[in-house]
């Protein structure tokens, strides 16, 4: 599990963004005390840092310059401050990315995992839940040796009902989490895929794999 | 300096000079003098004269040349006196002293609005880095406690952010040049991060997005663009009917490439269609609904001025808007690579 670093003098940033990369599945550190940044950094090993630019004492951009002497952790710098200039004095002074405030979160989990991924951290491609083996990249379901081919859309829908099996995920869940991964489609649109999903899996031997609770949700 | 107006300014002592060139020579011949003697007396007089007054003329002329030439190539005309040669003569000098210090003073009250001015861009800057940690708390709590109640505070957060936006964007107006960084930018990472911005205020109201043709790139900065964006999309949700749908595409044609937002919302009456990126324009659709500032379409304006890019607006009332943005595309570049 990878370890994110947050440096924010905001406490009321900082507790949420814990609660958030928690949720994500990271693990997470804080530092509220910005006496020996450094020192303090160096002793929590992250896998990558979030940077706040405007911290009481120093500014992230110093920390980020002492740091890159001896190592190269991510670092994505946020901030509430968004000229060009802060965005490329921060990733000439070594920063990987720059996000400003007041964030979009699927970006900031986005470039994240993007990072992550760079610096070896690898993600899951696939997915199996309830004898359903889901492959992101093929584009492909697959039950006791039968295939079918799916859309972006509806692998999009499949994956967030299979993250987890058994648990009602409401349709306006299911469509926030469809907008954050670039999936624009409105409730209509959802019932018209959700029913072709289903036709699909009925073609290969899952007849009732989608289970509909009335005014709650779809789930697996 | 024309010859007429000079003359002019001398009349009184060209006339002076006249009168005693007649009162010498009426004295002259009744004392008895050679009237031949008188007429050379008084040929000499006017030429000298005349000399001494085309001498002065173009003397006059030439400095009068110079300071124009000055003025030409000054920005702030208003220096003038700051680069003006200081004259000769008593009077000039006086006359000079006293512009110069008007000068002064004005120089003072320009710095001073200038300082004031500055000051309050900076506070306003400020003030909206400050008001940003709050709203991304919010947009955290609501994010760590979904449910449809915090779903609707983020439709109304993304209503928030844009007005701070706007904000922040119309105190930079005089000097976004120096925020421009132009890079070759996917439209598609344009529109997602506009899209992603207001998700929460476009599937509150059940939007519905179609989106066409988007991967091409431009060259101009991603985040004006995104800003645009951000401005139609906030106007497709306000100015929407039932069953709302924006249909975003892009193609490119005569050397440029357009980006389009569409919707299928109330429309704008065809006599208010020329001044809808007026400063303060609201049109009779944003009289009747209210909250409508004139200000988002009238930054577009500003920044594609700034950004070399264009606009074209299109309308049917009841039917659609469509508001396309225009990039010329860097042909001597293509041909470079």
């Amino acid at each position: 599990m990878a370890k994110i670093l947050i440096v924010e003098d905001e406490k009321s940033i900082s507790d949420e963004l814990v609660i958030l990369l928690q949720n994500a599945g990271y693990e997470t550190a804080v530092i509220d005390d910005f006496v020996y940044t450094e020192t303090q950094i160096e002793r929590t090993m992250p896998d990558l840092i979030l940077l706040d630019i405007g911290l009481p004492g120093q500014d992230g951009y110093r920390i980020c310059m002492e740091l890159r002497k001896t190592s190269q952790i991510p670092v994505i710098f946020v901030t509430s401050r968004n000229t060009s200039m802060d965005e490329l004095r921060a990733l000439s002074l070594g920063g990987d990315d720059f996000i400003s405030k007041p964030y979009d979160l699927p970006i900031l989990l986005a470039r994240i995992q993007a990072l992550l991924r760079r610096s070896g951290q690898t993600e899951k491609d696939t997915l199996t839940a309830n004898g359903l083996t889901l492959s992101l990249s093929k584009g492909e379901i697959e039950h006791d040796g039968q295939r079918a081919d799916i859309a972006k859309n509806e692998a999009k829908i499949l994956f967030c009902l299979m993250k987890t099996p058994g648990k009602i995920i409401s349709r306006p869940d299911l469509i926030e989490y469809l907008w954050n991964n670039q999936v624009y489609i409105d409730d209509n649109t959802l019932s018209v895929n959700v029913t072709r999903l289903r036709g699909k899996l009925n073609n290969i031997g899952l007849p009732d794999y989608i289970k509909t609770k009335r005014g709650l949700g779809y789930k697996i | 300096m024309k010859i007429g107006g000079f003359l002019h300014d001398r009349l009184m002592s060209l006339l002076l000079h006249l009168f005693c060139m007649l009162m010498l020579s009426t004295f002259l011949l009744v004392t008895g003098t050679d009237s031949g003697v008188v007429s050379i007396i008084l040929i000499v007089w006017a030429v000298g004269l005349c000399m001494l007054t085309a001498a002065d003329y173009f003397r006059k002329r030439n400095q009068f040349r110079e300071l124009e030439a000055i003025m030409e190539g000054l920005e702030q005309k208003y220096l003038i006196m700051e680069c003006s040669p200081k004259p000769n003569s008593y009077v000039g000098r006086k006359i000079f002293g006293l512009f110069r210090l008007a000068e002064k003073s004005m120089i003072e009250a320009v710095s001073d609005a200038e300082a004031k001015q500055r000051d309050y861009r900076e506070y306003i800057e400020n003030w909206v880095h400050e008001i940003k940690v709050p709203i991304t708390a919010v947009e955290l709590i609501c994010e760590n406690n979904k449910s449809e109640t915090s779903r609707k505070i983020r439709s109304q957060l993304a209503i928030i952010e844009g007005h701070v936006e706007r904000t922040l964007y119309y105190a930079r107006l005089d000097c976004i040049e120096k925020d421009f960084i132009i890079r070759e930018t996917s439209l598609t990472d344009i529109v997602k991060k506009a899209l992603s911005k207001y998700r929460f205020l476009l599937t509150q109201n059940n939007v519905r997005i179609e989106t066409e043709n988007l991967d091409k790139s431009v060259y101009t900065d991603g985040k004006w663009v995104e800003f645009m964006l951000e401005q139609l999309l906030s106007n497709a949700v306000k100015y929407r009917t039932d069953s709302p749908v924006i249909h975003i595409c892009a193609e490119e044609s005569d050397g440029k490439t357009r980006l389009m937002v569409k919707d299928n919302g109330i429309g704008i009456p065809a006599s208010e269609l020329r001044r809808i990126f007026d400063k303060g324009f609201t049109g009779s659709n944003g009289r009747a609904l209210g909250g409508s500032t004139g200000m988002g379409l009238y930054l577009c304006r500003k920044l594609a001025e700034s950004l070399s890019v264009y606009w074209e607006a299109d309308s049917r009332e009841n039917e659609y808007t469509a508001i396309s943005l225009c990039f010329p595309r860097p042909l001597s570049y293509e041909n470079e690579r």
